[in-house]
């Protein structure tokens, strides 16, 4: 074997694992489906997903035809009446979380709020969790 | 020959390398556990105020909790202008219930204020509520279909899980005092942290509460809720077919307002001149107000 064969035999290798690389990387920026526990009928004791309240007051970011919610650190979104979350963040949630935090609403300012000058009154927004 | 061949390694390589770290969140953005417990302030005020939103606005039942969706929904721009002026027009067909429980609202103020509630006028604003609220359904239903035909799967997707949670909140913040133990925040505790009532006020009040207390079906307004999610989350949708719409708004926005009545009626005769002042301001602010019809910010 001479060596300009061994040298294209080497570049095709490297471009094999490099494509392997790319594909798994890739697949991983699609996200690694976790399941969340759900909450049942048990109101108010809320488990590894976002709260109903949260989820009532926030707007979504549409990624691979589901609604996502940024909450605690993770993507979240229902799939079949079961909350899941992304065990990777996937890109396009990334980059649209670099955009700036989901707009929420806020309806009232609650009574300790009142009496502090907290809030305001009906309307308004603020910032997503983050 | 040498220089190519050399070159296309260093590219395989980079690309390889490269896609690696496109990943956005990848290793490098890796997100910590989630925990409930990490809301914030703001957080914490858009809940509170949500849920005080849903302790005396009942008006709309069902279909509040749909127009409400809309307010978070998350449209393109070529949606807005048709998803606003349904949500406009899904207020405006609420109206009707909204006056009515601005009335029953108003009437309990006004107890408040003197310190004796008219009972007779209480019933009455409470069947005209019900009365509306039975009605709402059908006077809708032509802007809900409209609504359905504006929106994508996953938006129709979205809206259904976004009515389900406001109806989480509600039973949360309109769960009945001594039916378990009441989270932090529940009608009564934020009342006596609003008023500054005493241990002992608050103990008379609970006493009365479970005396008389109405009696809310979950299930049926839950069945509405699971037949409306199922058909609107269809291709194909006809609001005029979901025959257990009426009964559960009815049901829903008769109870909120009874509920409503019988807490303030529980509260009025233990509160001392200042409390019954501010009490009264805080109702007429409820009755005059409806932050869920205000535009979108």
């Amino acid at each position: 074997m001479n060596r300009t064969v061994q040298t294209c035999t080497l570049r095709r290798m490297a471009f094999a694992v490099a494509l392997a690389a790319t594909v798994a990387a890739t697949a991983g920026c699609g996200g690694v489906e976790m399941e969340a526990d759900y909450p049942g009928a048990d109101y108010g004791a809320y488990g590894d997903y976002p709260p109903d309240a949260y989820i009532a007051t926030t707007e979504p970011v549409y990624f691979n035809g589901y609604a996502s919610y940024w909450y605690g650190g993770r993507w979240y979104y229902q799939n079949g009446g079961r909350w899941n979350h992304y065990d990777r963040e996937p890109a396009g949630l990334y980059q649209r979380r670099m955009q700036g935090a989901q707009r929420r609403r806020t309806y009232e300012s609650h009574p300790a709020g009142r009496s502090t000058g907290r809030g305001g009154r009906g309307g308004g927004r603020s910032g997503g969790h983050r | 020959m040498m220089t190519s061949c050399r070159m296309g390694i260093v590219a395989a390589l980079l690309l390889g390398a490269g896609a690696t770290v496109g990943c956005g969140g990848g290793s490098v953005n890796n997100p910590p556990a989630a925990t409930a417990a990490a809301a914030s302030a703001g957080d914490a005020d858009a809940t509170a105020g949500l849920m005080e939103h849903h302790r005396h606005h009942h008006h709309g039942g069902v279909t509040l909790f749909i127009a409400m969706s809309l307010d978070t929904l998350g449209v393109s721009p070529d949606q807005q202008a048709a998803v606003e002026r349904l949500r406009t027009d899904l207020h405006a067909r609420m109206e009707p219930a909204r006056a009515a429980e601005q009335s029953l609202v108003a009437t309990l103020a006004d107890g408040v204020a003197t310190g004796t509630i008219d009972a007779a006028k209480v019933d009455a604003a409470l069947a005209q509520l019900t009365a509306a609220a039975a009605a709402l359904h059908d006077a809708s239903a032509e802007a809900l279909n409209q609504l359905h035909d504006v929106l994508t799967p996953p938006q129709r997707a979205a809206l259904v899980d976004k009515v389900e949670a406001h109806w989480a909140v509600w039973r949360l913040a309109n769960a009945e005092e001594g039916e378990r133990a009441k989270p932090e925040g529940g009608r009564l505790a934020t009342l006596a942290t609003d008023l500054g009532l005493t241990a002992d006020q608050v103990d008379k009040i609970r006493a009365t509460l479970a005396q008389g207390m109405p009696r809310l079906d979950p299930k049926e307004i839950a069945t509405h809720l699971g037949a409306f999610g199922d058909a609107f989350r269809n291709e194909k949708f006809d609001a005029r077919t979901l025959k257990t719409a009426s009964g559960a708004n009815a049901h829903l926005v008769g109870w909120g307002g009874a509920h409503m009545a019988h807490f303030i009626e529980a509260v009025n005769p233990v509160l001392n001149p200042d409390q019954r002042t501010m009490l009264a301001e805080r109702l007429r602010e409820h009755a005059s107000h409806n932050p869920s019809a205000e535009a979108n910010p």
